[in-house]
């Protein structure tokens, strides 16, 4: 056995993880607004700028700004990429759940 | 803490943000609880999609039929234009509270759902003036019991046809089901015949979608639960659909 596996940095962190985990519910191809999303996930508009920084930077999360009618909107969308790491994280984490936790060699094994 | 393995044992970070999940079972709570509130926020409650058809389908041809039931007989004396504008009063009331639903629920969202459901809207607007446009001058050569089989069961066939449509595009086995019901009906209460029909698609068919909004409505936060307490799922759902 290798080990607990490894957890992506990126979405390793609460606000991310909401911010991730919530863009994933988006069908494929759909973009949201930014205040929309801001909105559900209760967050202020810089705090979760930076983080969709962070997640940009990543190539979790692609940011689009464009205009509806006249008003200038910012749509945000999981990349595939983004939408692989969700997923891969989100298995690594029950990996770590339902792996026993006696994978110390010098425990004894609780079941037999 | 109790569990030791993995990237858990974090390091302190210097942002509250920054910070993991204390534990692999809180990070699964927080994406399953966050993914709820997202599905709460970004799906309508069908109840307002259904209900106000549902109610307008109810009332309005049960008027109709009190108004001219089978073989012309007449349960309750009215003028035709009484249940006649009641359906129509009803039916753009329906329409206009399924548009305030759509906006406010899919409003900020862009993408291929919003052009799905732009495009689904314009079937459903240039069906019906195409009907229109073809009943109006027809009917007017019919006696009022034949003019009124035809408006209806033209009008309910193109809503049945467009339901199942509906279930097709969005791979929707409920929204298909409730198609082919109000089809099936409709067939059945144009071969009883005048007065019959109208009963049938108010009881059946204006019943039959306050009860789909209810069933609608209890499988959506079924599945919200679903979701929440299982994210393995995109792979294991896909095929189990």
């Amino acid at each position: 056995m290798s080990g607990a596996p490894e957890l992506d940095p990126v979405i390793h962190a609460q606000a991310r993880l909401r911010v991730v985990a919530t863009l994933a519910t988006l069908r494929g191809g759909d973009r949201i607004n930014f205040p929309r999303l801001q909105d559900i996930l209760q967050m202020t508009a810089g705090n979760l700028s930076v983080h969709l920084r962070k997640l940009e930077e990543a190539g979790y999360v692609e940011i689009v700004k464009t205009h509806q009618g006249r008003t200038p909107t910012t749509l945000v969308a999981l990349t595939r990429r983004g939408r692989f790491a969700f997923e891969e994280y989100t298995l690594a984490v029950r990996a770590l759940l339902d792996a026993p936790q006696t994978l110390d060699p010098a425990q004894p094994e609780e079941t037999p | 803490m109790v569990y030791v393995t993995g990237n858990f044992d974090h390091e302190p970070a210097d942002d509250h943000d920054e910070l993991p999940p204390a534990d692999p079972a809180a990070a699964l709570r927080l994406i399953a609880e966050q993914q709820a509130e997202a599905a709460r926020q970004l799906s309508p409650n069908l109840l307002w999609y259904y209900w106000p058809w549902g109610l307008a389908w109810l009332i309005g041809f049960g008027l109709l039929f009190l108004h001219l039931g089978p073989n012309g007989r007449v349960f309750v004396d009215m003028p035709l234009w009484l249940p006649l504008t009641t359906l129509f009063t009803l039916l753009i009331g329906a329409g206009i509270i399924s548009g305030i639903t759509g906006a406010r629920t899919y409003g900020q969202i862009t993408g291929d759902s919003r052009r799905r459901g732009k495009w689904y809207g314009l079937a459903w607007g240039l069906g019906f003036s195409g009907v229109m446009a073809v009943l109006g001058p027809v009917s007017e050569h019919l006696p009022e019991d034949l003019a009124g089989l035809l408006w209806a069961g033209v009008s309910v066939g193109l809503t049945g046809a467009l339901h199942m449509a509906g279930g097709a595009i969005w791979l929707d086995r409920s929204l298909f089901r409730l198609g082919v019901w109000i089809s099936v009906i409709n067939i059945v209460g144009v071969i009883a015949g005048p007065g019959w029909h109208a009963l049938v698609i108010s009881l059946a068919g204006g019943g039959g979608m306050l009860v789909a909004g209810v069933v609608f409505l209890l499988r959506d936060r079924a599945r919200g639960a679903t979701l929440a307490r299982s994210t393995r799922s995109t792979r294991s759902t896909r095929s189990n659909r």
